[in-house]
């Protein structure tokens, strides 16, 4: 079995009384999708605020490519191959489309200290953007300001800023949200063509989303793992579907 | 507005052939700067800094005509502030650092040229120094001190945001200003008179017209400079951070890196202005350095129009315009001000520079 590439042991996290993380085991393997379901409340976003950096955690760790990143600061993770969209989309509004995903080529690549040179001229920040919107299929909205754009559209923003940071491991956060079926049918495909090229946490509420793409799945349940296995594992565990796929069914 | 789209963008026909797609998208992009454009197009933020530079370069001349020969230290007054206003706006526009201990670099930049004047004319020392006279000394030294004060204050204070970040300054501001009523040698409470001008090899400084233009000079130079900044890789890093903080760390940016050296460039701008108005009133006093400056700075500002640099400039003109005419009706021409001010902030967010060019909303 190969090592993982981004593996969380024991994790907890709690505030105040609220056991929001309660020993999250979890391993994403090598050019993996690994969907993180579970009911509201169960505490997948703020996992995946603490694999990012946002929230320590109060006990457990973090690894990434074998290494601990428990304690690293959330702004150097995506150097260390980090990458992470937000449910919520965190966009620039006063940007366009093209300056958004030009300030994530611009995180990671020399020269974002230059006071001089007119940013908006730099080939090397403004071609990589290009291209990272034309995969997500925004290339004809690059020069709209992101206030204009409309909530899919600011979802595909949000993919391409992800892509655009050299990552190999993306922690996307419910990428589907608010988004009407042909929309997620498209971003379900988007999210196919990135299988196998980086390692993928796939927090997602659309179930046929998550088994159409995920390799494995977990539950999440009040803060603990019930479960991981392949989805068609997951569909048929009597503890998932009482817990969670029951509702469904 | 150079970071809007030009509205000649808006309506560009689009082309099948990719040399004209790729001028489309050039233009889209929002890519033109005045100063760095090779192809400047006539857009009506370009038109409005033009006739403004024009009648600025044209005021001395316009003096000797009407024979006001007032209008040129009253329009010298207007540089130096546009020169503090515009460092002001590269931190409270870009970077929603509302500074109100900004008066602090101003009074500092006035009191390096104050007090070396003072040791020159009285022939002592300071810490072994004798001081100097030479403008090429002095106003280096004034924005290096002024940089340095930005640096220290600059490093404490952004570690909040919001108005703990107001409170923090406002209290440096005061410190510094509590200090120099403190310091007697150098005339406390009263200020401190300086004797003459610095002087500059081949210029008289103490003839109006070539101090105005010297100040103009330095004011297009520094307006150049800042609108460089803002539109650089660091001025978009600068813009994220006060766009949406939590994506910029989420994308891998300090932020304390990039608020700090756009923090210690305004302190290092605002002290050039002090040291200028040190020049332009033979004279500087504690209150250089109070709240209410810093207010006023604020003001000119916002009547401007933040985030644009060239905003702040009109916001100048505005404000001190209106403190010349109503002061002339009333001694309470704050009362003018006030309404002025809020019908501004209510109506025009972006100033009176945003509804004279245009461009983004």
């Amino acid at each position: 079995m190969t090592s993982p590439k981004l593996e969380i042991r024991g994790l907890q996290k709690s505030f105040g009384a609220v056991h929001a993380t309660q020993g999250v085991d979890l391993a994403v393997r090598p050019g993996e999708l690994h969907a993180l379901i579970g009911p509201n409340g169960a505490g997948k976003t703020t996992l995946l605020s603490q694999i990012s950096g946002e929230i320590l955690p109060d006990a457990g760790s973090i690894w990434l490519d074998g290494a601990d990143i428990t304690r690293m600061p959330a702004h150097r993770r995506p150097a260390a191959g980090l990458a992470r969209s937000f449910q919520i989309s965190q966009l620039y509004p006063d940007f366009t489309a093209e300056d958004n995903v030009a300030m994530a080529v611009q995180a990671h690549s020399p020269g974002g200290f230059n006071l001089w040179r007119n940013a908006r001229r730099m080939a090397r920040l403004r071609e990589p953007a290009r291209d990272a919107l034309e995969r997500v299929g925004l290339a004809g909205r690059a020069s709209v300001r992101v206030s204009a754009l409309a909530h899919g559209e600011k979802r595909q923003l949000e993919l391409a800023m992800a892509l655009s940071l050299d990552a190999s491991v993306l922690l996307l956060d419910e990428p589907m949200a608010g988004m009407g079926a042909e929309e997620s049918q498209r971003m379900t495909a988007l999210l196919q063509t990135l299988k196998g090229r980086y390692a993928i946490l796939l927090v997602e509420h659309d179930m046929d989303a998550v088994f159409a793409l995920a390799d494995r799945v977990t539950v999440l349940v009040y803060g603990k793992t019930i479960f991981t296995g392949t989805p068609d594992e997951v569909r048929r565990h009597p503890d998932v579907r009482a817990a969670y796929l029951g509702e469904e069914d | 507005m150079t970071r809007s789209i030009p509205p000649s963008a808006a309506v560009a026909p689009v082309s099948d052939t990719p040399d004209a797609n790729a001028a489309c998208r050039d233009r889209a992009s929002g890519v033109s700067d005045t100063y760095t454009a090779g192809r400047p197009r006539l857009t009506r933020s370009v038109i409005v800094n033009a006739i403004g530079l024009l009648l600025f370069v044209l005021v001395p001349a316009i003096a000797q005509a009407t024979g006001e020969s007032f209008l040129v230290n009253l329009m010298t007054r207007f540089v130096i502030y546009a020169i503090a206003a515009v460092s002001l706006d590269l931190i409270l526009g870009y970077g929603a650092m509302v500074s109100f201990g900004h008066a602090a670099f101003f009074g500092l930049g006035g009191y390096v040229i104050g007090i070396a004047a003072f040791h020159v004319n009285q022939g002592e020392t300071l810490f072994g120094w004798s001081g100097s006279n030479a403008a090429l000394v002095m106003w280096p030294l004034a924005i290096a001190v002024a940089a340095l004060a930005g640096l220290v204050v600059g490093f404490l204070s952004l570690r909040t945001t919001g108005v703990q970040f107001i409170m923090i300054t406002l209290a440096f501001g005061q410190m510094l200003y509590f200090i120099l009523v403190g310091l007697m040698v150098y005339g406390g409470d009263d200020g401190l008179s300086i004797d003459a001008r610095n002087t500059l090899p081949g210029l008289n400084l103490n003839d109006p017209t070539t101090f105005y233009y010297v100040c103009l000079a330095l004011m297009t130079v520094w307006i150049i400079v800042c609108r460089r900044i803002v539109n650089s890789p660091f001025g978009m890093a600068l813009q994220s951070i006060k766009q949406n903080p939590r994506r910029s760390i989420g994308l891998g940016l300090a932020p304390l890196r990039y608020r700090l050296t756009a923090f210690v460039l305004s302190a290092a701008g605002t002290g050039l202005a002090g040291a200028l108005w040190a020049n332009y009133a033979l004279f500087v006093s504690p209150d250089m350095s109070a709240w209410q400056k810093s207010g006023e700075l604020m003001a000119m500002v916002i009547l401007g129009g933040m985030g644009s640099i060239f905003g702040p400039v009109l916001g100048v003109a505005v404000y001190l315009g209106l403190e010349q005419v109503a002061t002339g009706w009333t001694e309470h021409w704050m009362l003018i001000l006030g309404p002025v001010l809020v019908l501004v902030v209510l109506f025009g967010k972006r100033g009176v520079y945003g509804w004279l060019a245009g461009g983004k909303q």
